[in-house]
């Protein structure tokens, strides 16, 4: 996207009928690190890879419990996720306490989306810079939306965002029509595979994911390091295997769920040791 | 979600003009309510009268009233502000059908609205002077409560307002079980408000039964008990104590 003369405020149109600065602002979300949902009839799985300004500093909390059947994960500014988590936060326990129910998520991502419009006709303020992946409950079972700057809001079975989204998105699409039925425990590993395909090369570690689950008679938590690295054990060790053996001259042979024998012999010494 | 409160002209305690504004007595006030869970969910009962002190002034008010799709509102005490909840909550029903969104209202949560009108205007010394009984059945999940106008509200298997606390939940401790049918619990429902009849000054003989159930809310055509006034208590009622009534 390149400046023009149409850009400065929010509150003025190009000829084509476009906002600029709204433009502007979903740029800012495709620029922050990755965030990915997926959901199931009723469970909801927020993950996201943990990016951190130096090798010195901790990673940026970008995944936050709004309620206990409500998460978001967010990409872009965090700072204005952080707010707007606050705002949900808020909206949530006002509804409990005066109905000792608990809000709708289909309700709260439209409150949410109403505040993110107000800030694209206002020509003294400006859009949110931050996408949100808000999953929850409600009384037809489990939800995924996706909350735009542009005041947009849409509901997914499993989406990503963020940079590196769309590789994420490509093995996303391949699997979306199973995830309905998915068990919790297949939706946590299409999760984390999902993260890994944004990570482009890098070794998956549990240390640059965090992943959280909710679902009907699960409240909101997140997965503790030990649990994430299980799952990614699962499957790195399958792809560690089919790699030794190929390297092996073998021809494919299936996938093992535990220590590979026959792979054990080559002992490749750059692979990083597996439990067994 | 906000509600609106009457706008008043500043706090009632403090400000001698805003006393005009608020409420000092009831006016014209309805009697006892009785409800009680049953098989299918929960039955209601309660007369047709509104009082104007000791007067019997009005005798066709309707004061149970169904309340969206899943709850049934009763009400004793001030008729005006049994309507003013009425409003208050015909505009939250109607937000909540605006939203079109497969999610509704249940009793649960109509309930605990209540309670905090109830008692947010308890604490601004202007309350509604009311004591409700909200029953409803929401996903085969029976709720029967009440909130009183200081705002105190609690969950049972049957209540009853005013009168009906002293005169009928007795009755009810003694003979409500779980799973009543329909017959049985319109039987105790009309054992209770003959009871109240007897007693209760400010009873009339016409009287509603609401029932609702998962499939919705039915009130019954007004209708009168019959009553016996033979006993031999009801005979020579001072004989034990002279010039008392």
């Amino acid at each position: 996207m390149f400046r023009n003369q149409y850009d400065t405020d929010v509150t003025t149109w190009s000829p084509t009928g476009r906002l600029f600065q709204v433009e502007y602002a979903m740029e800012a979300v495709k620029q922050g690190s990755a965030a990915i949902g997926l959901r199931s009839r009723s469970h909801v799985v927020l993950a996201c890879v943990n990016k951190a300004q130096s090798e010195l500093s901790s990673h940026q909390k970008k995944i936050f419990k709004v309620d206990d059947h409500i998460g978001v994960a967010i990409a872009g500014l965090t700072a204005d996720g952080r707010v707007l988590s606050r705002y949900m936060r808020s909206e949530a326990i006002n509804h409990s306490f005066t109905y000792e129910s608990p809000l709708p998520v289909g309700r709260l991502v439209v409150h949410l989306a109403d505040k993110a419009q107000v800030c694209t006709q206002r020509s003294w303020k400006r859009p949110y810079g931050v996408g949100l992946l808000v999953g929850g409950l409600d009384e037809s079972g489990a939800h995924l939306y996706y909350n735009c700057p542009s005041g947009n809001y849409f509901e997914y079975q499993a989406f990503a965002i963020g940079s590196r989204s769309q590789a994420a998105k490509t093995y996303l699409e391949r699997r979306f029509e199973s995830f309905g039925d998915s068990s919790r425990e297949d939706l946590i590993k299409d999760a984390i595979l999902a993260v890994r395909e944004t990570l482009q090369g890098e070794t998956l570690k549990s240390s640059l994911c965090t992943v959280s689950v909710l679902g009907v008679g699960e409240p909101f938590h997140f997965l503790d390091q030990e649990t994430i690295q299980k799952v990614i054990d699962t499957f790195e060790k399958v792809a560690e295997d089919e790699e030794v053996e190929a390297g092996d001259g073998e021809a494919a042979v299936a996938p093992a769920e535990e220590g590979g024998d026959g792979g054990a012999g080559a002992g490749d010494q750059d692979v990083a040791p597996m439990e067994m | 979600m906000t509600f609106t409160i009457p706008i008043d002209n500043g706090d009632a305690v403090k400000n001698a003009e805003a006393d005009s504004q608020r409420t000092l007595y009831p006016y014209v006030t309805g009697t006892s309510i009785v409800a009680i869970k049953y098989k299918d969910g929960v039955l209601m009962a309660s007369d047709m009268g509104g009082s104007y002190g000791s007067t019997l002034r009005y005798k066709n008010i309707e004061r149970m009233k169904a309340i969206g799709k899943h709850s049934l509102l009763g009400a004793s005490g001030e008729i005006s502000d049994f309507q003013e909840i009425l409003r208050y909550l015909d505009e939250l029903v109607l937000n909540d059908n605006m939203w079109d969104d497969g999610n509704s209202l249940g009793p649960k949560e109509v309930h605990n609205y209540l309670t905090r009108v109830m008692y947010n205007r308890r604490n601004k010394f202007n309350p509604l002077w009311n004591t409700l009984v909200l029953g409803g059945v929401k996903n085969g999940e029976t709720y029967l409560g009440m909130v009183s106008m200081i705002g105190v509200s609690f969950e049972d298997n049957h209540v009853a307002t005013g009168f009906g606390n002293h005169l009928a939940r007795p009755i009810l401790r003694d003979e409500w079980h779980a799973d009543l049918s329909f017959e049985d619990g319109v039987k105790l429902l009309e054992k209770c408000m003959r009871v109240l009849l007897y007693r209760d000054r400010s009873a009339i003989n016409k009287l509603q039964i609401a029932k609702i159930t998962e499939e919705g809310v039915t009130v019954s055509q007004p209708y009168s008990l019959k009553t016996f006034w033979e006993f031999k208590a009801f005979h020579n009622p001072t004989a034990g104590a002279e010039g008392s009534w």
